[in-house]
């Protein structure tokens, strides 16, 4: 640490990961009631963060090699845990995104959260979003990812209940809080197993062909399914997933933070950066597939009759993750993080499109917005548009780009079902995406005009503009697909492409054939707005309920949790704890009871044999 | 260090036995708590010559200590002093004879 001001590349990361800390510190102390000044602090904060990862790709652009830099940070015997920074391909183009998604959501909320009471504490919250993230992208050790991996969960925590004046909000932070928590008891007892056996944490020898070497194969296989329990709470995998549509809670910007570039993509970042590390055992990989499969295909079915428009989205992202989580199972550490980069544009898109009827017309109901006229807001009417045909891998789009590459894995797999499955949940996406935009695109009945359309005048472009940008970037960022390769699969075999030209014209087909269903059922002129699986009940009941997780998991905490075992501890407390102290206590006075009669009860008496006492042990001590 | 030690530690001994006796003879709560105070002086006298004899700081340390405690101390007696006036209408600690019940 000594040359730090002459390193520049040091420099860099240490003050864009630092910066949002500071900032949340003096918005925290210094300038609460100060709104502008707040808000201005947080953006500038997170400015510089962002162009010092813009620095950062830049200069690193085309380094094979992984720069470490590190530090002791505590020392226990002789097991020292190390603070530092690990730049390599991988953690620069998040840490790029993490910045850039979190500096366009700051500059959106100036409009979203305009005349909120806790303004100030909004932008606290979400530097100290930023910080976290931001840190643990850079992360160098384990140990100081899962710090920061819970400093994640905290910040998304104090967000989702943001307005903790609503019951439901607080409930569904402290649902988000404790269930990636459950996920993260696993990834700490994976850790711990790792280190057991390692000695360190350290994320490149994690990644070494010596884990293998040190640990034997069925313990490998557990660590790196322990550690994929983490991935699973924090990404809104299979068991786990209730928590994300319930943090819908939180502002919509912050819906768009979470669910593009930080909490929940904390957890695929984590897949890819232990990729050579969880990839070791083949059982593990199949158990990963299964997981992503079928939280993909769950949360696409649920996302079909959802009429809260953030919550499609929200089921949306769940199924785009497990995608990304099939595509890295798949083998393919490019196609995983290359979906989460471009999802994290046109997921934080879609997002903030919404936010901004959200916050007009304050309602979540898709047939109400349109209803209202939404389709007269022209930016995120046409940001929506192509957020959407994004999602559904539409060429030219990034989405596409990007889906392509997990296909393309997934058809070099030997077991066809894991493609034919992704194939259907491209149908399914494209399908619930545009049944949301047709419905908005097309109102039915009659439309109510809006008076207060130009109530938001400036705020408005302070919206907007952030919306352009992403939408700009999601065209663009599907045709910069060679270089991006090319740069994450520096140091590593690149495998070619092997020409899956029907796979291409397929799944744009089966795309299409989505869009063409919901436009058959929404968007044309004699449609009934009512999709196929509504005119199913108990499918859409069953669709709806989110298939009865929610309902079996409520069922499992009566029964186990409050049934037994704190019925248990209520009676231990009683009959165990309550009644020795109570006894203990008896018997203290009684025997007081029964001594009494040795003392008068004056204090001076009593101060006098004591110290009596005390000179005979003296004398005593002084003789011997 | 001109004075010899001995002779320090038998002035600390002597105010220390006239706390004592300033503790057990009075009649009278805030005497008591004077006469701890006494005590409590007697034993930083000892602890700044033991510091001079053997050059070490610790000593000297330990009296700020003793100084810091003995205010939090006086002022929390004379607290209760006060509420056990309200209680039972007299300062004589013979009069509490509450403890052996």
């Amino acid at each position: 640490m000594t040359s730090w001001l002459q390193d520049a590349s040091l420099m860099a990361v240490t003050l864009s990961t630092w910066l949002p800390f500071i900032s949340f510190l003096l918005i925290i102390v210094f300038t609460r009631n100060q709104r502008r000044l707040s808000a201005g602090i947080a953006i500038g904060a997170v400015a510089c963060s962002l162009a010092g990862a813009i620095f950062l790709l830049v200069r690193h652009w085309g380094d094979s090699v992984p720069i470490q830099y590190s530090a002791r940070w505590l020392v226990t015997g002789d097991v020292y845990i190390p603070f530092g920074y690990l730049l390599d391909p991988l953690s620069l183009l998040m840490l790029c995104l993490v910045a850039a998604i979190s500096f366009l959501v700051q500059v959106y909320s100036v409009g979203y959260m305009a005349g909120d009471p806790g303004f100030s504490r909004y932008y606290a919250f979400q530097s100290l979003f930023a910080w976290a993230m931001m840190t643990l992208t850079m992360s160098s050790a384990m140990l100081q990812l899962y710090v920061f991996w819970e400093l994640v969960g905290l910040s998304s925590y104090l967000l989702i209940g943001f307005w903790y004046e609503k019951f439901s909000a607080t409930q569904a932070g402290k649902k988000a809080f404790v269930m990636t928590r459950l996920g993260d008891v696993a990834f700490f007892i994976g850790l711990l197993l790792v280190l057991l056996h390692l000695g360190n944490l350290e994320i490149l020898e994690m990644n070494s062909s010596e884990a293998a070497a040190h640990m034997p194969p069925g313990l490998l296989t557990l660590a790196a399914l322990l550690i994929f329990g983490g991935i699973v709470g924090k990404s809104a995998q299979f068991p786990l997933m209730t928590w994300l549509p319930d943090a819908m809670e939180g502002p919509t910007p912050v819906s768009a933070l979470l669910h593009s570039a930080t909490m929940v993509a904390a957890g695929v970042y984590l897949f890819a950066r232990l990729f050579p590390f969880l990839t070791h055992s083949a059982d593990a990989i199949t158990v990963f597939l299964v997981i992503g499969t079928v939280s993909m295909l769950l949360a696409s079915t649920m996302a079909m009759v959802s009429r809260d428009i953030k919550r499609v989205w929200a089921y949306s992202t769940i199924s785009q993750l497990g995608f990304m989580i099939m595509g890295l199972a798949a083998g393919s550490l490019f196609a995983g993080s290359f979906h989460l980069t471009t999802h994290a544009g046109f997921k934080a898109l879609l997002f903030l499109c919404s936010g901004v009827w959200v916050h007009l017309y304050e309602t979540n109901d898709v047939y109400d917005i349109s209803r209202r006229g939404g389709r007269r807001l022209k930016i995120p009417m046409a940001c929506l548009v192509i957020a959407a045909a994004a999602l559904s891998g539409l060429p030219p789009l990034s989405g596409f780009f990007s889906k392509e590459v997990i296909l393309e894995a997934l058809a070099g797999l030997r077991n066809p079902v894991w493609l034919a499955a992704a194939l259907l949940g491209v149908f399914l996406t494209a399908y619930y995406a545009f049944r949301l935009v047709f419905i908005i695109l097309f109102p039915r009945g009659e439309v109510q005009e809006e008076p207060n359309h130009h109530r938001m005048g400036t705020l408005y472009w302070a919206m907007g503009c952030p919306l352009l940008v992403l939408a700009c970037v999601t065209v663009v960022l599907g045709l910069l697909q060679m270089p991006l390769r090319q740069f994450l699969s520096a140091g590593i075999a690149t495998h070619q492409d092997s020409g899956h030209a029907w796979l291409f014209s397929l799944s744009v087909g089966l795309a299409a054939l989505g869009v063409g269903v919901a436009w058959f059922e929404f968007g044309r002129r004699a449609a009934l707005q009512v999709g196929f699986v509504e005119r199913m009940p108990l499918l859409k009941d069953l669709f709806a309920q989110r298939w009865y997780l929610d309902h079996v998991y409520r069922r499992f905490v009566d029964i186990v949790i409050d049934g037994f075992f704190s019925k248990a501890c209520t009676k231990n407390e009683d009959r165990v704890i309550n009644k020795s102290i109570d006894e203990l206590s008896h018997f203290t006075l009684d025997s007081g009871d029964l001594l009494s009669f040795l003392q008068s009860g004056k204090l001076r008496y009593n101060l006098i044999v004591m110290f009596a006492a005390l000179g005979l042990v003296a004398l005593y001590f002084l003789v011997a | 260090m001109i004075v010899p030690l001995g002779h320090v530690f038998v002035l600390a001994g002597l105010i220390f036995a006239m706390g004592l006796v300033c503790l057990v003879a009075h009649r009278n709560l805030i005497m008591t708590l004077i006469g701890v105070e006494v005590m409590m002086n007697a034993a930083a006298i000892a602890f700044v010559a033991a510091a001079l004899r053997w050059q070490l700081m610790e000593g000297q340390a330990f009296v700020l200590f003793i100084l810091a405690v003995s205010a939090a101390e006086i002022s929390l007696g004379l607290m209760l002093v006060v509420s056990v006036y309200r209680r039972t209408g007299s300062i004589d600690p013979d009069r509490y004879d509450i403890l052996k019940w």
